[in-house]
């Protein structure tokens, strides 16, 4: 748990006890309502979270920066945006790694394109979209994802070295 | 159709990853512990949050009128509105999946469907990895990639809004959780 899960939390607290505040019944209401909501979407989440503990452990970081070296050429950022998009390890494990691509060689397009994908795309919880949202509203939305963080990518890399960035 | 069926229908995918933890299990024992004990970490580092999203949305039915939603998140909000989903997608805490019943009940209060393709876009874009992308990566870097994500919402909400139709958020209104 880091700084803003507690932050979060807390204003929550304080809007619970706040509401309570104001109504007790409507309070009540509402936590009923959440709890049930809740229970509902349990089963779902505890397989959402099932997968992501297989596709971490399939999709090894050292795997990633492996097919995603220099050698790919023009095809790394769209390699990159598809590894990014399947991987469903932490935001905070996507750093690093692009990190240890930059310093391999691989373009910052690649890099750019796979940090975008990593929280962008989201395909693990794609089943639970589809769920809330539709497979239409679910599947639009993923593809526009990826397109896009092969663009931003692109674009980064062609903004970037105009300001004079290096690593 | 009874409860059970309706129930496995629902939740389908716990079928699929049980079938897929079977199999490793089989091929691969320790891997298959170790993918079991890191999806366990995830949820319950989050399991905290998901409760809290959970009493928010509670509270969003109870004490959010469809009005004020109508009028800040709704179909004449304009860009105003969309602005607004982004900057809510950049504080949004846990994972995606976690937001998506926030998200439902906003439909079903009247929030443009834009507005939602908004706040999922702008949700990549985490304020509290910010700090550990600027180490890394320092602030140009930080500030295109970020900057570039953000102006991305605003191309992503009126793109899903023509694949998917206007229409395509009044099947939402009234209907989740107004029991």
């Amino acid at each position: 748990m880091g700084i803003t899960d507690f932050i979060f939390l807390g204003v929550m607290l304080g809007l619970v006890v706040y509401s309570a505040i104001k109504s007790g019944a409507k309070t009540k209401k509402a936590l009923t309502v959440g709890a049930k909501q809740f229970w509902n979407v349990l089963p779902f989440f505890v397989a959402i979270f099932g997968l992501i503990g297989l596709l971490e452990v399939l999709l090894t970081p050292k795997q990633v920066g492996a097919w995603l070296g220099p050698q790919q050429g023009l095809l790394a950022p769209f390699y990159a945006a598809v590894v990014g998009g399947i991987s469903a390890g932490p935001p905070a494990a996507a750093f690093p790694l692009g990190k240890y691509l930059l310093v391999q060689h691989a373009g910052v397009a690649a890099v750019g394109a796979m940090l975008i994908s990593w929280t962008a795309v989201a395909t693990a919880t794609l089943p639970a979209e589809i769920r809330f949202f539709g497979a239409k509203f679910a599947l639009s939305r993923w593809a526009l994802a990826f397109v896009i963080s092969i663009v931003i990518g692109l674009l980064m890399a062609w903004i970037l070295p105009l300001m004079g960035w290096s690593l | 159709m009874n409860a059970f069926a309706k129930w496995s229908k629902q939740n389908w995918l716990l079928y699929v990853v049980l079938a897929a933890y079977a199999t490793l299990a089989v091929a691969h024992g320790p891997e298959a512990l170790d993918a079991a004990t890191r999806g366990l970490t995830t949820f319950a580092n989050l399991f905290a949050t998901l409760v809290g999203v959970f009493a928010l949305i509670g509270l969003v039915r109870v004490w959010v009128t469809d009005a004020f939603i109508m009028k800040h998140l709704g179909e004449n909000s304009g860009w105003r509105g969309l602005a607004i989903g982004a900057g809510l997608g950049t504080v949004m805490v846990g994972p995606l999946v976690g937001v998506f019943p926030l998200y439902e009940s906003l439909l079903a209060k009247g929030a443009r469907p834009a507005v939602i393709v908004a706040m999922v876009s702008t949700w990549a874009i985490k304020i509290a990895m910010i700090p550990l992308e600027l180490s890394i990566f320092g602030w140009q870097f930080t500030l295109v990639r970020n900057g570039l994500l953000f102006c991305a919402a605003f191309v992503m909400a009126p793109l899903m809004e023509l694949i998917i139709g206007k229409d395509w958020g009044a099947r939402f209104r009234g209907a989740a959780g107004e029991e």
